[in-house]
């Protein structure tokens, strides 16, 4: 005997269709509390880890507060990936409606047409204007006339400290802070001061196969001294080399195994400072929430100023209007008031470590509170940008190869003379290259 | 011994009945139109995405083509001759004949090793296959993250075992002097499991009775060894030789990721200049150009290599 089955497969698959069909249709309704009037923006961005946690939580933020329009964040992997992207993306003129980039890659964009220019009019209209950013960040958002972009942030290389450790060593002053020093020898003094008092070393400062790592040590130490290096198109680095080398020097007397390990990558050095074995740190304020994770008795402050000029490495996050051929002006105008939007709200940005950029955030009371933060604000006055070129900048090649020249004479005690030498040489075979984005040089 | 002739051509010899030839026309054209039909489709993904892609590639080595878009303009030899006169490109194809020689020599002779001691009759035979071969199957990302840490100078398995020897703890990945001999390390250890296999195969096909023979007249394992296996393995051997070459010599990802992204002078293959003229430095045309440069090179070695194996079949 066959038996009946309850359902016959005819009904089986007519049912199973008509729930799909209603489950498609249910998904194309949306949900009512997205409502039909918001717009969608899109943007990408490349903050991940805390970072990415924090601007999630802007963005959230941003887009509960109003119903003009919804953003939708599209996270990439910073570094090449991402600026290819964006600059194939920015090329096809079907770019997302906003991005970050590290406000020291503009210029090897806009000046190719990768970047559509802000309208500082309208964004004054909004309460963003030069008056509410430090000098140096806001300037940093011009190449030539126009401004391509609007900084979030300054993310300067500070210095962070463990105060047991140097309260013990007897390097912190009446106030709890690190004791001054100004010069490159009391500083080696009060770092071998730490490292007797730790179990590990003294400083942790990771640099192994990570040119942006020595890149900005070498840079603050560098314009310290007062020097900037120029890269002129087409013709030759202009860099002090008399200079470069005491930093490079400096540099190479720290990692002497005992104020810091000689083989120290970047995970290593955050690791020991992490589990309480160094006293000093030298990092990006952006890991400044994993170090209070980790439950450290933690300060920061500057890198103290060794060679006369008061000066810091920095980078700046920075909005930017990637190049669309034919922008929608509503859709362009919200993005101009998201922006407002998330720089009014930046103090949680300041959370993750960052210094807003958005002055009337960082001259809050409120602002002062927020410590370790607020002691190393003023570092966004002093702020030293990468060489403006088009191969310079945040994850740049040209940070690679700086790493690249110079890394043995950390590691194995190398010549610098040489590793000046072959770094000059890096940059002159760069600049002898034209802009790719923009062959044929000068405004597009 | 017989042979029994293929139906088809019985068909073409017993004819003698009016249009018997016809049909077979007819036949035939089906079966190209059918050849055609099972070609088309492959023929069809051939010519898209590898002549075309091969054609326009080498139009762009001749133009100032940027990855952004801009540029593109007709530039006749100059990306050929920069190239030829760029240090960085002849560094770059250096390391990679380096690592080629660095590598194939131990992803031949330890897949030999490996493949023999396993063919001898290792107790627990699947377990050494295995894990020979299970390396191999992981990807190069995995690859990298598992070295990345064996190499890490602090917390790595690789200065512990240094340690133990009363060795200096070394930078593997980050020092000149180390990381290609790194890379080639974890390459060994990720893709000698499939040179294993191959050896393994051709052991198995090597006739029992030959070993049985030799036992018989005497021969003990060690001139079994010498006198039946290796001359037998001699086709398979110029096989793996030849395709580790070619493997080795695309060197990229696992280097590109163990270092982080960063171009390391040591270590920078010609496959990763490509990619960092094209895709970090923007200069499509340029790097296109270094893409024929190498594949030129390619052909050099492959035409060097077909007429050395043409010549030793001769002899042989």
């Amino acid at each position: 005997m066959t038996p009946t089955a309850p359902v016959s497969r005819r009904q089986f698959l007519s049912l199973a269709g008509m729930l799909a069909g209603t489950a498609a249709l249910a998904a194309c309704s949306g949900s009512p509390i997205a409502g039909q009037t918001a717009r969608p923006l899109q943007f990408w961005h490349l903050l991940s880890g805390a970072d990415g946690v924090t601007m999630s939580g802007l963005i959230d933020t941003a887009n509960a507060a109003q119903t003009a329009y919804g953003v939708h964040p599209t996270v990439l992997s910073w570094g090449e990936p991402y600026y290819t992207k964006l600059a194939m993306a920015a090329a096809g003129g079907r770019a997302p409606d906003l991005s970050v980039m590290h406000a020291s890659r503009v210029v090897g964009y806009a000046p190719g047409g990768l970047l559509d220019p802000w309208d500082v009019q309208r964004l004054a209209d909004l309460g963003v204007d030069e008056a509410s950013f430090p000098a140096a960040v806001w300037e940093k958002g011009f190449v030539g006339d126009d401004l391509y972009s609007v900084a979030l942030d300054a993310h300067p290389f500070i210095l962070m400290f463990n105060t047991e450790i140097c309260e013990r060593a007897g390097v912190l002053d009446s106030d709890g802070r690190l004791r001054a020093v100004s010069s490159p020898e009391d500083f080696l003094e009060l770092a071998r001061a730490v490292a007797g008092e730790s179990e590990g070393h003294g400083l942790s400062y990771g640099y192994l196969g990570d040119g942006a790592q020595m890149w900005r040590l070498f840079y603050t130490l560098y314009t310290q001294h007062g020097s900037e290096i120029e890269l002129p198109e087409g013709g030759t680095a202009e860099m002090d080399d008399d200079v470069a080398l005491t930093a490079l020097t400096f540099m190479q007397q720290l990692l002497d195994g005992e104020i810091a390990a000689r083989e120290n990558d970047y995970q290593s050095a955050i690791a020991e400072f992490a589990t309480g074995r160094s006293g000093l740190f030298l990092t990006g304020v952006w890991e400044l929430r994993s170090m209070q994770q980790a439950d450290l008795p933690l300060d920061a402050t500057l890198i103290p100023t060794l060679f006369g000029t008061p000066s810091v490495y920095a980078d700046s996050h920075a909005f930017t209007l990637p190049h669309q051929s034919s922008p929608n002006p509503e859709t362009r105008d919200l993005v101009y008031r998201f922006v407002a939007d998330i720089l009014k709200g930046s103090f949680d940005w300041a959370g993750a470590g960052h210094i807003p950029a958005y002055l009337p955030v960082t001259e809050a009371p409120a602002y002062a509170d927020l410590l370790p933060q607020a002691h190393y604000a003023e570092a966004a006055e002093y702020v030293r940008y990468d060489p403006p070129a088009w191969f310079t900048g945040s994850g740049s090649r040209f940070q690679a190869e700086f790493g690249s020249a110079v890394q043995n004479v950390l590691l194995g005690g190398d010549d610098p003379v040489a590793a000046i030498t072959r770094f000059r040489s890096r940059l002159d075979t760069q600049l002898r290259t034209p802009n790719p984005a923009n062959p044929q040089g000068g405004a597009s | 011994m017989t042979t029994t002739a293929p139906a088809a051509s019985t068909a073409t010899v017993v004819t003698g009945r009016p249009g018997a030839r016809v049909r077979h026309a007819t036949g035939e054209r089906r079966e190209t139109a059918a050849a055609w039909g099972f070609l088309t489709p492959f023929m069809i993904a051939f010519v898209l995405f590898l002549v075309w892609p091969l054609l326009h590639g080498l139009y762009l080595s001749f133009t100032d083509q940027s990855l952004t878009g801009a540029g593109g303009g007709f530039v006749g030899f100059a990306n050929y001759a920069e190239a030829l006169g760029d240090p960085v490109m002849w560094r770059s194809l250096g390391n990679t004949v380096w690592f080629t020689i660095l590598s194939t020599v131990p992803l031949v002779l330890l897949a030999l090793v490996m493949a023999l001691l396993v063919h001898r009759g290792l107790p627990a035979q699947w377990l050494w296959r295995l894990s020979f071969f299970m390396p191999y199957l992981l990807a190069s990302t995995v690859i990298s993250q598992i070295w990345v840490w064996i190499f890490n100078p602090q917390i790595g398995a690789a200065n512990r075992v240094l340690a133990w020897f009363g060795l200096e703890p070394l930078a593997w990945l980050q020092s000149p002097d180390t990381n290609m001999y790194a890379i080639v390390i974890a390459t060994v250890w990720w893709t000698v499991g499939f040179n294993f296999l191959l050896y393994l195969a051709a052991l198995q096909n090597i006739p029992a009775q030959q070993y049985e023979a030799a036992a018989i007249d005497g021969a003990g394992p060690w001139r079994q060894l010498w006198s039946i296996t290796l001359p037998q393995l001699g086709q398979v051997t110029v096989l793996i030789v030849i395709l580790q070459m070619l493997a080795s010599l695309k060197l990229f990802d696992q280097a590109y990721q163990m270092l982080g992204g960063v171009a390391s002078d040591t270590t920078r293959s010609i496959v990763q200049y490509i990619y960092e003229a094209g895709f970090v430095g923007y200069r499509f045309g340029y790097s296109s150009a270094i893409s024929y440069v190498f594949f030129a090179i390619i052909v050099i070695i492959g035409v060097v290599q077909a007429f050395a194996m043409r010549r030793r079949g001769e002899q042989s």
